[in-house]
């Protein structure tokens, strides 16, 4: 009995063997100790094609002679188990990649191994991949580095090292900026710690000395949760755009000279009509003996020579300081110190002044002095605005808050408003409404800081109604000269 | 105070100084002057009296040189009113178009401030066809021929200008 039922396992056995040989998605073949292939199965002959009565060298790689460095003669010897990358050529005479696994089969008596088993599959695509993630990785336009958590490089691809230098075993604020400690404001820090995503815009110092300007995202490598070990930084060089933005803004700021210029000139023109008049009142009064006339054109010349002294005095003002001298400074705090200045002065003229600020504002690269003589500007405006008014609850507020990723300062009246023919001319010339009482340079020295803040001003307004001056500076811009004035 | 026999202008100018300095060149070569400190004050004044020629400044508060020019030419008995313009803006983005506008349509000369008296008065005369001596005359068809050329150059390509510059320097060296 108990031997039928050893003979039916056996049996048993015996056909789940077989049937595995065949069925197991991998190459299988038997090696004797000539190398000669004895048996395969048919995934094997799919893959290598014929291979009864042939060597392995000549089934898996075509050769005439065994491989260098064979590992199947190794396995022969000592009996260990292998595994191995190999490249050989399939029935259809392509390159193959494939693994191996080699096993011994068969001890015989003596200790010696008859046979191995090796057991393979195909990596053709895989290899292909791998080659193709290559390429990627190093020839993408972006400079990428993986950084483990001592800040060490340990990958760089090739757009990084060409631009960036050799890598091996260095830090990479060594690499990135030539720096000997860790960069303030690191994103790569910030990844390492909550393990997310992380932005920031940097200067390095390539291989050669020379600047460059990129924008960074860290991100942690690795799809488990929990401590983050590696860190991937993907740059993208900015330097030209960069360079393109700080050319605008040297655009616009020439563009204001220029205006500035045209102004100044027909300031100047309009004086010299009034010195022209004046001695030419003068001259009639002495030649008619005419003494009403004389003391007219005196006092005319008089005049204009005031206006000239002033607009010298102003203009001199106007032009100093070329780039405004940044510092961190709360936006909050400057228009709280104007409201302070101007308080009583509205409420004795029937205005009230108020600031309604945006608490979540921080501290931002402004130059105070500037901003303060802009705000002066523009609700000295807003308060001469509301005294032309008829109505009765005049009120000028000054605001703060972000808009657009840019600070923005607002003042806004419900004075006369302004037509729409003026507000075409209010920032280009020394253009003025009150008369003698303004030189016109109000709200040209406003735009000229704003716009050397990398800013704009703009204005809403409707007859009757009352004004809004916004002045609106990029975030970005405002750290762009202050970084610039750092460096 | 209107003098039937003189000439009435209107002097339309925002500046105090400007409007005194005129009237009294006008005067004292026999005008009678009213004055005007804005296109819309100007108006007014035509409404109220026909003047014989308007000295018009261009860039005024409230209503503009340009403006009230437009609206004049509106009414066609007002419309054969000659203008002279007196500008400070006559090559700047200001005054540039308008002063085009105004001189194709208009009388051709302009003048740009400052501006001297005789000068002033030659192109009032030449404007009204009146008897002028033969200096005045002379000094008009020169202004004339001044405005034209500043339009001229003004209307150039900057290019051709530095190359007839150039042209014009090698000439004096040969």
């Amino acid at each position: 009995m108990a031997k039928t039922k050893a003979n039916k396992t056996s049996e048993v056995d015996s056909w789940i063997y077989k049937e595995l040989f065949e069925l197991v998605p991998y190459n299988i073949a038997v090696i004797d100790r000539d190398f000669n292939v004895v048996k395969a199965n048919d995934n094997f002959t799919e893959y290598f094609g014929n291979w009864k009565g042939k060597k392995c060298y000549k089934v898996y790689k075509k050769l005439d002679r065994p491989c260098e460095n064979c590992n199947t003669l190794l396995t022969f010897q000592d009996g260990k188990t292998r595994v191995s990358d190999e490249a050989g050529i399939d029935q259809n005479g392509r390159p193959a990649h494939y693994v191996v696994h080699i096993a011994p089969l068969k001890k015989t008596k003596n200790g010696n191994i008859d046979y191995i088993i090796e057991m393979s599959s195909d990596i053709t695509e895989t290899k292909r991949w791998q080659r193709e993630y290559q390429l990627l990785f190093d020839r993408v336009p972006c400079y990428i580095t993986v950084i483990d958590n001592n800040y060490k490089i340990v990958r760089a691809n090739e757009s990084f090292r060409e631009n960036f230098g050799d890598v091996l075993g260095k830090q990479c604020y060594e690499v990135y900026k030539k720096r000997q400690t860790k960069c303030p404001n690191c994103p790569a820090a910030k990844t390492f710690k909550d393990g997310k995503v992380h932005r920031s815009e940097q200067v390095g110092i390539k291989k050669q000395g020379n600047k460059t300007h990129y924008i960074v995202a860290t991100s942690p490598v690795g799809r488990g949760m929990g401590e983050v070990n590696q860190v991937i930084e993907i740059c993208t060089d900015v330097t030209e755009l960069k360079k393109l933005e700080t050319e605008i803004i040297e655009a616009e700021r020439l563009g204001a000279v220029g205006q500035t210029v045209a102004g100044l000139a027909h300031s100047i023109k309009n004086i010299l009509m009034g010195l022209e008049g004046g001695m030419f009142i003068v001259g009639q009064g002495f030649s008619k003996n005419d003494q009403k006339l004389i003391t007219e054109g005196w006092e005319m010349l008089q005049r204009n020579f005031e206006k000239i002294t002033s607009l010298v005095k102003d203009f001199l003002s106007f032009a100093k300081g070329r780039l405004p001298d940044l510092e961190l400074v709360e936006p909050n705090d400057l228009v709280k110190e104007i409201v302070e200045l101007y308080k009583d002065i509205a409420a004795n003229i029937g205005i009230t002044l108020t600031a309604d600020l945006d608490e979540n504002i921080k501290a931002m690269p402004l130059d105070p002095k500037g901003i303060h003589s802009c705000l002066t500007n523009l609700v000295s405006n807003a308060i001469d605005a509301c005294q032309m008014s008829e109505k009765s609850n005049k009120q000028v507020t000054i605001s703060t808050r972000y808009e657009k990723a840019a600070l923005i300062f607002q003042v806004e009246d419900n004075g006369t408003g302004i037509e729409y023919d003026i507000k075409q001319k209010i920032f280009t010339t020394f253009f003025t409404t009150k008369g003698g009482l303004g030189t016109g340079l109000g709200l040209l020295t406003t735009r000229k800081i704003v716009q050397e803040h990398g800013g704009k001003i703009s204005v809403n307004t409707r007859k009757g109604e009352g004004s809004k001056f916004i002045m609106a500076f990029p975030k970005k811009r405002l750290y762009a000269l202050y970084n610039s004035k750092e460096a | 105070m209107v003098d039937e026999d003189k000439k009435t202008i209107l002097v339309v100018d925002d500046e105090e100084d400007v409007r005194r300095y005129l009237t009294t060149a006008l005067t004292a070569s026999g005008f009678n002057v009213i004055t005007a400190e804005d296109g819309g004050q100007a108006l007014e004044e035509v409404k109220k009296h026909k003047p014989d020629l308007i000295s018009l400044d261009l860039v005024m508060p409230k209503k503009s040189g340009a403006k009230f020019h437009r609206e004049l030419v509106k009414n066609k008995d007002w419309a054969k009113i000659p203008v002279l313009i007196v500008t400070g803006h006559a090559r700047d983005d200001l005054g540039k178009a308008d002063l085009k506008n105004l001189t194709m349509s208009g009388p051709g000369i302009y003048l740009e401030k400052p501006v001297k008296p005789d000068n002033y008065i030659a192109a009032i005369k030449k404007l009204l066809n009146m008897d002028s001596t033969e200096e005045e005359s002379k000094l008009a068809d020169k202004l004339k021929l001044q405005s034209e050329l500043k339009n001229l150059i003004d209307d150039a390509d900057p290019e051709m200008l530095e190359k007839l510059k150039s042209m014009m320097k090698d000439k004096d060296k040969s």
